[in-house]
């Protein structure tokens, strides 16, 4: 049960219908293309919060099976951009790329769910 | 200064510098960047009317934070117009300088250029059927224009800084580590750039910002001018082919080539003009490594955000994993 609602989710939807619906179609130039940004950012939070669960669970997953060991999921991050970086994993790593594309198909369907159907 | 001074002394510099009277027209702010302001206007020179550009550095370009200070190889305002004019002298559509500012002008440093009118916009250069002979016409001038630049002596411009790809690729380490990103996929990108480095690589002029939104456009003639030679350098010469190619500098665009031509295209028409054969797998390194780079600056720029432009420069920071996917679009030949 979230502790008060409605969901920070539903917040954020109805502020993105006000600008979108409302506030815009009454600007022009400068106000409404910042407004369309303002819109999209909001949109992302939104995403972030819907989405961030499930894919840090599957991430932390992955991270384990590739780096063998447990831990917090940005300490495995970290851990192998650092190995990355070493050259202590080779780049044709075993399940290296799959969780690297994947990571960025995540962070896409939060960031700009649009990059991946061009 | 209040606008008054300003136009007063945009003035007095304009008749000391390129003809008297001077006298102002139109003044007007274009785009008021981080790094520089351009204003447009018209002078009074003799008896004819001079339509100029004035472009001003901000006062601090360094801005940077300092341990990043030095990474990008920024020629001073002065520098930038003698590379122009360099660019100008050996047959490169660069904008023509009429006068350079010095401190006296008390304006800060700056230069003043003519004016060329045309679109610089990517959807309308892309997409607008008035600008399909443009666009018919574009690879072909990119190409030719590239090797004019490359062509440019070094001698000429002895103040440009070198940067080889392997410097390049420490750079974006640097920005990463200073802005405290553990992003796998940045590091393979740049594991696999070090892993591929281009062998006898030349070593020339390098504009390092060349794609669309840089040039201006006309709808018959195609690229009328090549503008943004603040990170002119010197270094491999086929880093402005695979610049060019990167999919962000394709706006959407279909095809390979800033969104409007064939790499073969473009390869042939630098080929003819440079007498110089191009290896397309060293441009394919520099366009794969331009989307990691660009994915290095969309962190500088988004953590940047809220000081310098607010929401759309934080947004920026948010589309980090745009031109890194497109990275492995291209490793794995979905380009």
């Amino acid at each position: 049960m979230p502790s008060s609602l409605p969901k920070a989710t539903i917040l954020l939807q109805a502020a993105v219908k006000y600008l979108e619906e409302e506030l815009m179609p009454t600007l022009t130039g400068y106000h409404r293309f910042k407004t369309r940004v303002t819109a999209n950012v909001l949109n992302t939070v939104r995403r972030e919060l819907e989405l961030r669960g499930a894919h840090a669970a599957a991430e932390h997953q992955r991270l384990v099976a590739l780096l063998g060991h447990d831990g917090e999921v940005e300490e495995l991050s970290r851990e192998l951009a650092r190995k990355i970086r070493a050259g202590s994993i080779p780049l044709d790593a075993p399940k290296l790329r799959e969780h690297i594309r994947q990571s960025l198909a995540d962070a896409l369907a939060i960031n700009n769910p649009k990059w991946l159907d061009r | 200064m209040n606008k008054g001074d300003f136009a007063d002394r945009l003035h007095a510099a304009v008749a000391r510098h390129v003809g008297a009277p001077g006298t102002l027209h139109d003044l007007q702010q274009l785009t008021g960047g981080a790094n520089r302001t351009t204003w447009s206007f018209d002078a009074d020179i003799g008896s004819e009317r001079h339509r100029l550009i004035l472009q001003l550095a901000a006062a601090a370009p360094e801005d940077v934070p300092a341990p990043l200070a030095g990474i990008s190889p920024h020629p001073t305002a002065e520098e930038g117009a003698h590379l122009m004019m360099a660019a100008v002298r050996n047959g490169v559509p660069a904008p023509r300088i009429r006068a350079i500012l010095e401190t006296s002008d008390g304006l800060g440093p700056g230069y003043i250029t003519d004016r060329v009118d045309g679109e610089t916009l990517a959807p309308k250069i892309l997409r607008e059927p008035a600008f399909a002979p443009a666009r018919a016409k574009m690879t072909r001038q990119a190409g030719e224009i590239l090797a004019k630049i490359h062509s440019i002596p070094l001698a000429e411009v002895p103040f440009l800084k070198g940067q080889s790809a392997a410097e390049m690729i420490e750079a974006q380490r640097k920005v990463v580590d200073f802005y405290g990103l553990n992003l796998p996929a940045i590091e393979w990108g740049l594991r696999w750039a070090s892993d591929n480095l281009p062998k006898n690589a030349r070593y020339t002029v390098v504009h390092g910002d060349f794609r669309i939104g840089n040039m201006i456009v006309g709808e018959n003639d195609g690229i009328r001018l090549v503008l943004d030679w603040e990170i002119g350098q010197a270094g491999d010469p086929m880093q402005d082919l695979g610049w060019l190619c990167v999919k962000t500098w394709r706006f959407g665009g279909k095809l390979p080539v800033g969104g409007f031509g064939r790499r073969e295209e473009l390869f042939e028409a630098y080929e003819r003009a440079s007498g110089f054969t191009v290896n397309p797998a060293d441009v394919r390194f520099w366009e794969a490594f331009g989307s990691v780079k660009w994915a290095a600056g969309c962190l500088r720029l988004g953590t940047r955000g809220i000081e310098e432009m607010g929401v759309e420069r934080c947004a920026i920071g948010r589309r980090i994993e745009e031109p890194l996917w497109d990275f492995f679009e291209l490793l794995e030949g979905r380009d």
